[in-house]
C-alpha cells in the first residue's frame, strides 16, 4: 500500500516538472484513509448531500412474518430487496414510503445463494426510485453507506444511516464495516456517487463485518429474478447436478476442482477449463450456474461450452443428483 | 542534459510504478478474495487518527468508572475542579475512577438526577486543572453526521454516525414475562400460554395454562386490559394476582421484570446484540448513533468532528443503536457544577427554550 502513494508524489512532481500530466486531487472517499477533519468534513457534506437523493426510494416491507427494508430501482416500481424477505414468489406486501404512505408490492423471484429478491410495487408511477451500479463498479476498500428501517418502519424515528467501507468483495457477497441489524434486511447499500452496489442481507456476530448480495447478483441473473422464479436451497438439493466448483474470471467460470463420481468427471472436464455457456447462455457468475443446473431436474440434458488451453468446444451430458 | 537525463529517468520509474500498481488493481479486480486491512476501515486506526486533536480531547475528558477494580460505566469530566457525569442506573457502587493517563481517584457521588438517569461525582484530589468537555448543541439540527466517543480502554475511540430523528423515548412499563392465550368473560379471565423461563412471572411461580382472574383487586377478562394494568407499573414494582390454577384458586405476587431483558431470548436482533443497558427508556430527547460500545461504554462524552460534546451516551439499545442524552437536555441540570457557566453554556441554551429547533 505505502507504495502507491509514493508513487503517487513522484507522479505529482512529475507533473509539476514537465506538465505532462493534469493531476486531479482524489476526493476524501477516494483517498486510501482519511487524512484528517477536512477528508471527514468532506465525506459528511458528502453524505449529507446523498442522503436526501437515495433515501427517497428506500422502503420498508411489513410481511406476515416481520418486516424488511427494499429499494425502488425504477419509475414503474421494481423493488430490490432480499430472498430472505420476500419468501416465496406471488406474495402480497405492503410497502411503506419515506413518508409514511403505503402501497402494494407483490414479490417477483430471487436467489437463496446469495439471498437476492425482488418485488413489484402495484398501482400507478412514477415512483422515486434510485440508479444501481454497473456489474464491478465496486472495490473493497470503497467508502459506502447504508439505508433501512431496523426493526421496522418507524414514523418518529425516521430511517437510519450508516457508513462503512466495502472490506470483501468475493462470489455471492459482499462484505462491509456498516453495521445492520435485522430489518435492514433488503435495505440498500449505496456507493459515493449514490448507485445501489449491494442489498443488505445476513449479520455476523462481529457488527463490523456484514453480509450484503452485491449488485453483480442481481445483474447475471435479472430475467430469472424478474420472471417471478425464487432459486431455493430445497430446490437446489433435488434439481439437476453437475459436479464443479468455479471461480469467477474475467474469461468466464474457471473450473477449480471436479468432484468425482459425478456427471461432470465422467463427460472428461478438468481444472481450469472454462465454462462458457449452458445450452447457449453466457455464463460468467457461479450463481447463474447453479440457477441454470438446478432450475432442471436429475437425468435432463444440457449443452455445455467450454474452454480448454485456447480451444472451444461443446458437449452434451446428461445431469446427475446431488445424492447419489 | 543532466537535467533531462534526470527528468526522463524519473519519468520511467514513474511509469514502472504506475503499471505495477495498475495491473495490481486490476488483478485486485479480478480476485478480490482479500480483506481490506483493519487499519483501513471505519473504525481501524488511520480512521480514527484523522479526527486529529478531537481523539486526544476525546480520550483525556473521559474516565472510567470502577466497582471491585472492574469497569462499570465511562464518565464525562465537566469540569477542571474533577466533576463527572455519568449513566446512573450503570455506576451504583462506583468507588474510584482512573483516567487515561493512568492516575486513580476516590469518587464522591455528588447528585442523582434520576428522571434522566444521570449521576453526578466528584474526583477526590487537591487539583483543579482536569481536561474537560466542551459543548455544543449544533448536532440537534444536523443530520447524518460523524460522531465519536473513547472506547473503554481509553486508547482508541470508535466513530460512527448520528441518524435518524432527536426524538422523546417513551417510559417501557413492567413486564410479567408470560405469553397469554384465551381470554373473555366465557373463559372468566385471561390464560397464560406459555412462561418465558427466568422471568418474573416464572420466579414467581406462574406456569402454562393457569387463568389470571384479577390484578390487584381488578377482574381483569381481556388481554388489553391486563397489559394495560400491567405497564402501569415500573419495573421492580410488585403485583398482587388472583389465579386459577386446575380450579382451584391462589393469591400469587409478581415483581415485575424490563421488557427488553425478559423478551431478549425472543429476539434475535438483541441475541446478536449481546448485553445492553438495563434503562433504555423514559428520555425527554435522545440522539441516535451507531458507535459500537459495549454497555459498561455508556456515560461517556459523544463528540462532533470538531471534537466539541454534544452529549454524552446513555443507553446502549442493540448492536446498532445507541441514545446519548443531548448537552440541550443535560445543561440545564448541570448549571451549579460547570466552571463559570455563564461562559460556557452557550446563549441559545436556556430553560425558555427547551423546544426550539425540533
Amino acid at each position: 500500500m505505502p507504495h502507491f502513494l509514493r508513487c503517487f508524489t513522484i507522479f505529482l512532481y512529475l507533473s509539476k516538472v514537465t506538465g505532462v500530466a493534469e493531476v486531479v486531487e482524489p476526493h476524501a472517499w477516494e483517498k486510501l484513509t482519511p487524512e484528517n477533519i477536512c477528508d471527514l468534513a468532506d465525506i459528511q457534506v458528502k453524505l449529507q448531500e446523498l442522503v436526501p437523493l437515495t433515501s427517497k426510494a428506500l422502503v420498508a416491507l411489513e410481511t406476515e412474518d416481520g418486516a424488511g427494508s427494499g429499494v425502488i430501482i425504477s419509475p414503474d416500481g421494481l423493488i430490490l430487496s432480499a430472498a430472505h424477505v420476500i419468501g416465496r414468489t406471488g406474495v402480497e406486501m405492503d410497502v411503506r414510503l419515506l413518508d409514511g404512505s403505503r402501497a402494494k408490492a407483490v414479490s417477483l423471484g430471487g436467489s437463496e445463494i446469495s439471498d437476492a429478491g425482488m418485488l413489484q410495487i402495484q398501482g400507478e408511477g412514477p415512483w422515486p426510485h434510485a440508479e444501481i451500479a454497473e456489474m464491478k463498479s465496486s472495490n473493497v476498500g470503497d467508502w459506502c453507506f447504508g439505508l433501512g428501517h431496523p426493526g421496522g418502519f418507524d414514523m418518529e424515528r425516521g430511517m437510519v444511516v450508516r457508513i462503512g467501507r466495502i472490506i470483501k468483495k468475493q462470489d455471492e457477497t459482499m462484505q462491509t464495516d456498516s453495521r445492520l441489524l435485522g430489518g435492514d434486511s433488503g435495505g440498500p447499500l449505496f456507493s459515493f456517487d449514490g448507485r445501489v452496489i449491494a442489498i443488505h442481507s445476513r449479520i455476523s456476530k462481529e457488527p463490523d463485518q456484514n453480509f450484503h448480495v452485491p449488485i453483480e447478483s442481481f445483474h447475471a441473473n435479472w430475467d430469472f429474478f424478474r420472471n417471478q422464479d425464487l432459486l431455493t436451497f430445497e430446490e437446489i438439493e433435488q434439481g439437476g447436478f453437475l459436479g464443479v466448483a468455479c471461480e469467477e474470471s474475467n474469461q468466464g467460470l474457471i473450473i477449480r476442482s471436479v468432484l468425482p463420481d459425478t456427471p461432470a468427471e465422467s463427460a472428461g472436464f478438468l481444472e481450469n477449463d472454462i465454462i462458457l455457456k449452458i445450452d447457449n447462455q453466457a455464463v460468467r457468475n457461479r450463481e447463474k450456474l447453479t440457477i441454470l443446473i438446478s432450475t432442471k431436474k436429475p437425468e435432463d440434458e444440457v449443452i455445455i461450452e467450454y474452454q480448454r488451453d485456447k480451444s472451444v468446444a461443446t458437449l452434451k451430458l446428461k445431469l446427475g443428483s446431488r445424492f447419489e | 542534459m543532466n537535467n533531462l537525463m534526470v527528468v526522463n529517468l524519473i519519468f520511467k520509474i514513474t511509469l514502472f510504478f504506475l503499471i505495477v500498481w495498475g495491473t495490481r488493481r486490476m488483478s485486485a479486480d479480478s480476485n478480490q478474495s482479500s480483506y481490506l486491512p483493519e487499519p483501513f476501515r471505519l473504525n481501524g486506526i488511520t480512521t480514527q487518527d484523522a479526527f486529529g486533536q478531537g481523539k486526544v480531547r476525546a480520550l483525556n475528558s473521559t474516565v472510567r468508572l470502577l466497582r471491585n477494580n472492574k469497569l462499570i460505566a465511562l464518565g464525562t469530566l465537566i469540569s477542571p475542579k474533577g466533576y463527572v457525569i455519568t449513566k446512573a442506573s450503570s455506576c451504583v457502587g462506583a468507588r474510584k475512577a482512573t483516567l487515561q493517563n493512568g492516575s486513580t481517584f476516590s469518587l464522591k457521588i455528588r447528585k442523582r438526577f434520576e428522571d434522566i438517569d444521570l449521576a453526578l461525582y466528584e474526583l477526590i484530589a487537591d487539583k483543579n486543572t482536569f481536561a474537560c468537555v466542551e459543548w455544543t448543541d449544533d448536532n440537534l439540527t444536523l443530520p447524518v453526521s460523524w460522531v465519536f466517543s473513547s472506547f473503554i480502554e481509553l486508547e482508541e475511540i470508535r466513530v460512527g454516525i448520528a441518524s435518524g430523528n432527536p426524538r422523546t423515548i417513551g417510559r417501557e412499563g413492567g413486564v410479567m414475562g408470560v405469553m397469554l392465550g384465551q381470554d373473555g368473560k366465557a373463559v372468566g379471565g385471561v390464560e397464560i400460554n406459555e412462561v418465558v423461563p427466568q422471568a418474573a412471572g416464572d420466579r414467581a411461580g406462574l406456569l402454562a395454562k393457569d387463568l389470571i382472574l384479577s390484578i390487584d383487586g381488578r377482574r381483569v377478562f381481556t388481554k388489553e386490559q391486563l397489559g394495560k394494568l400491567v405497564s402501569s407499573k415500573d419495573p421492580g414494582d410488585m403485583i398482587n394476582l388472583e389465579v386459577s390454577r386446575k380450579n382451584k384458586q391462589r393469591k400469587i405476587k409478581v415483581t415485575l421484570g424490563h421488557s427488553s431483558v425478559t423478551f431478549e431470548l425472543f429476539n434475535r436482533n438483541l441475541q446478536m446484540s449481546g448485553p445492553v443497558s438495563k434503562r433504555k427508556d423514559n428520555f425527554p430527547l435522545i440522539l441516535q448513533h451507531d458507535l459500537p460500545l459495549p454497555k459498561e461504554g455508556m456515560g461517556g462524552p459523544l463528540f462532533n468532528l470538531e471534537g466539541k460534546c454534544i452529549g454524552i451516551n446513555i443507553a446502549r439499545v442493540d448492536r446498532v443503536t445507541t441514545f446519548a442524552l443531548p448537552t440541550k437536555t443535560l445543561l440545564p441540570y448541570l448549571k451549579d457544577w460547570l466552571p463559570d457557566a455563564q461562559n460556557i453554556l452557550p446563549e441559545r441554551i436556556t430553560e425558555n427554550d427547551t423546544e426550539a429547533d425540533l
